[in-house]
């Protein structure tokens, strides 16, 4: 499986190749992807050392000066250099891609410090900024070509390793590649879903995550369809900025909207798509899923600590079904 | 020369000490100690300084302001904005930002502009890029970050200069926290290190009329609130701007 990591930086690597002006920027990361660009491309490969402030600084002066710079590191450090993210790129407008490795839970079990179960509440406070979630590696291929052609201020939140059921989605055959107006749009019904029982259909029940939960949510979804509800799963990729009339469209059919993030639940996805709805004065009902308020210090891997904390695929269906009742 | 220079020097003091005494918004003193070097570039043309070309940041962006009167004479806007500085009518600001003709960074957050310069001056060789930095700017660890990576890309067209006055806002930095031995600090990192009178016209000329083979780390010796004979060493002017008839005469008649 490759990750997505290794789709980005590996792809980028080819539009680098031929444009001088395209600069990757990375603090004492390794991966054979980040070799290769240090091997082959030496003067668009910029190593800062362990200094994160420093290279986002370092990016924004460089985008100010007319250069194309993405900067890598995991998902965590960007807190580290949030100042500097705001002050330096998004004060002064200046368009970097950051692309932030391990999102959520991803790094378990290194443990709290590398795991960022906060970082869509923090980036999303940043005025200006895009925050995408690619869910599978068509997706984030494609957004390399977005961020060349229209250059913004963007932190893309990789998944380590993502959730493999999800290698089709958005993949059309005959249609080799995702447009920026489709990446633009956000958000899109990734499952849609109707009862196994139409006749007796219960709840209509719209499920919305991205990245990883995806999975987990295309799981839920099957097990709520066979206890009669409609359901459907929508991914919502860009949680910042979030146009608001492609979000309701996709949710216009639900009765009930339940959010699923691999985050905590102050000011994450689920407050995000809250917001849309209230200031749209749409009234639902709306069940916020998310990880406990609290870091989390036992060992184990990802999909453990998403088990044992109220992640699981029968913990997150029973919620909902609870939340029907 | 240098007397035009040191006339164009109190001239441009005077009109920052106006509109921050007319204003009472910012930080004079420290925008009073940093003039001789931009005066240095932008009036002493044996300097290499090309303003058309080159690009002066500032490290401190609370001292920006000493640039205001300089932009608005050599065209970059209307020397009526002096007169409307930090007035909602008025482009000029507290900080200086991109916003501003003739200015390149947004200020106000120290120890960022270092690394900001850096990426301006790697992603154009061929310009100099100018960086006034405060010394108790030195305090912000990002500051260091970034001397490492200029160090090792040489950026010889990465100009550092930073105002030593001495003084952060609550006293004297030797007092507080000791920066000292800066001059070694910075030639560890393989730098070419000057160590000059930051009001004296010829120091300043011997340093920038002259090409550079290495990353060039000027140390200028300032006075905080030069110019205004109560307010220079004194620490306490950091955030005070003179409020009262008498030393707002005063002060405009010293430089005068």
């Amino acid at each position: 499986m490759t990750t997505q990591r290794d789709t980005f930086i590996g792809h980028l690597f080819e539009y680098a190749k031929n444009d001088k002006d395209i600069y990757l920027v990375t603090v004492d990361q390794g991966a054979p992807t980040l070799d290769r660009w240090r091997k082959e491309l030496p003067n668009q490969f910029l190593s800062c050392g362990i200094s994160e402030q420093h290279a986002i600084n370092f990016a924004a002066g460089m985008a100010a000066g007319g250069k194309k710079v993405y900067v890598y590191f995991m998902a965590a450090w960007v807190a580290r250099c949030f100042e500097q993210i705001r002050y330096s790129c998004a004060m002064a407008e200046n368009p970097i891609t950051i692309l932030g490795n391990g999102v959520g839970l991803g790094y378990a079990p290194a443990g709290p410090a590398h795991e960022p179960n906060e970082d869509i509440a923090y980036m999303r406070s940043l005025v200006g900024i895009e925050i995408i979630t690619p869910c599978n590696n068509r997706v984030t291929e494609d957004l390399i070509r977005l961020t060349i052609e229209e250059p913004k201020l963007r932190y893309i939140r990789l998944e380590r390793k993502y959730a493999t059921e999800l290698d089709n989605v958005y993949s059309t055959p005959g249609v080799p590649c995702l447009s920026n107006n489709f990446l633009n749009k956000g958000v899109a019904i990734m499952k849609p879903g109707l009862s196994e029982n139409p006749l007796r259909t219960k709840s209509k029940i719209g499920i919305i995550s991205c990245g990883y939960m995806l999975g987990r949510s295309a799981k839920v979804m099957k097990k709520l369809l066979t206890e009669g509800h409609d359901c459907s799963v929508i991914d919502i990729w860009r949680i910042k900025p979030i146009i608001h009339n492609n979000l309701l469209e996709c949710i216009s059919k639900y009765d009930v909207i339940v959010t699923i993030e691999e985050q905590t639940l102050s000011g994450g996805l689920g407050s995000a798509v809250c917001e849309v709805l209230m200031d749209n004065r749409i009234k639902k009902n709306i069940l916020r899923i998310g990880l406990p308020e609290r870091y989390i210090f036992e060992n184990g891997g990802r999909d453990y600590h998403l088990d044992n904390n109220g992640l699981s695929v029968d913990s997150i269906a029973n919620k909902i079904l609870n939340f029907v009742k | 020369m240098n007397n035009k220079l040191k006339a164009k020097a109190k001239e441009t003091r005077r009109e920052i000490f106006d509109f921050k005494t007319r204003t009472g918004i910012g930080h004079l003193a420290t925008s009073l100690s940093c003039v001789d070097m931009l005066v240095s570039w932008f009036y002493d043309r044996e300097t290499l300084f090309d303003h058309t070309k080159d690009i002066v940041l500032f490290g401190k962006g609370h001292g920006s302001p000493a640039i205001y009167p300089i932009l608005a004479e050599f065209g970059y806007y209307s020397k009526d904005e002096l007169d409307k500085y930090c007035t909602p009518d008025g482009i000029l600001r507290l900080h200086s930002d991109g916003t501003i003709p003739g200015c390149h960074f947004v200020g106000g957050s120290l120890g960022n502009g270092i690394g900001y310069a850096a990426g301006l001056a790697f992603a154009n060789r061929e310009k100099n890029v100018y960086i006034i930095m405060g010394d108790a700017e030195l305090y912000e660890g990002s500051v260091w970050e970034s001397l490492i990576f200029i160090a090792h890309h040489k950026l010889t067209n990465l100009k550092i200069i930073v105002d030593r006055n001495g003084m952060g806002t609550i006293g004297e930095t030797e007092k507080l926290l000791k920066l000292a031995p800066l001059k070694e600090k910075f030639e560890g990192f393989g730098f070419h290190v000057n160590t000059i009178d930051g009001h004296n016209y010829d120091d300043l000329r011997d340093i920038y009329s002259r090409e550079n083979t290495q990353v060039e780390v000027t140390i200028a010796k300032t006075v905080k609130g030069k110019g205004v004979s109560y307010m220079e060493g004194i620490w306490q002017y950091h955030v005070m701007i003179p409020k009262t008839e008498e030393d707002i005469k005063q002060g405009l008649k010293e430089l005068s």
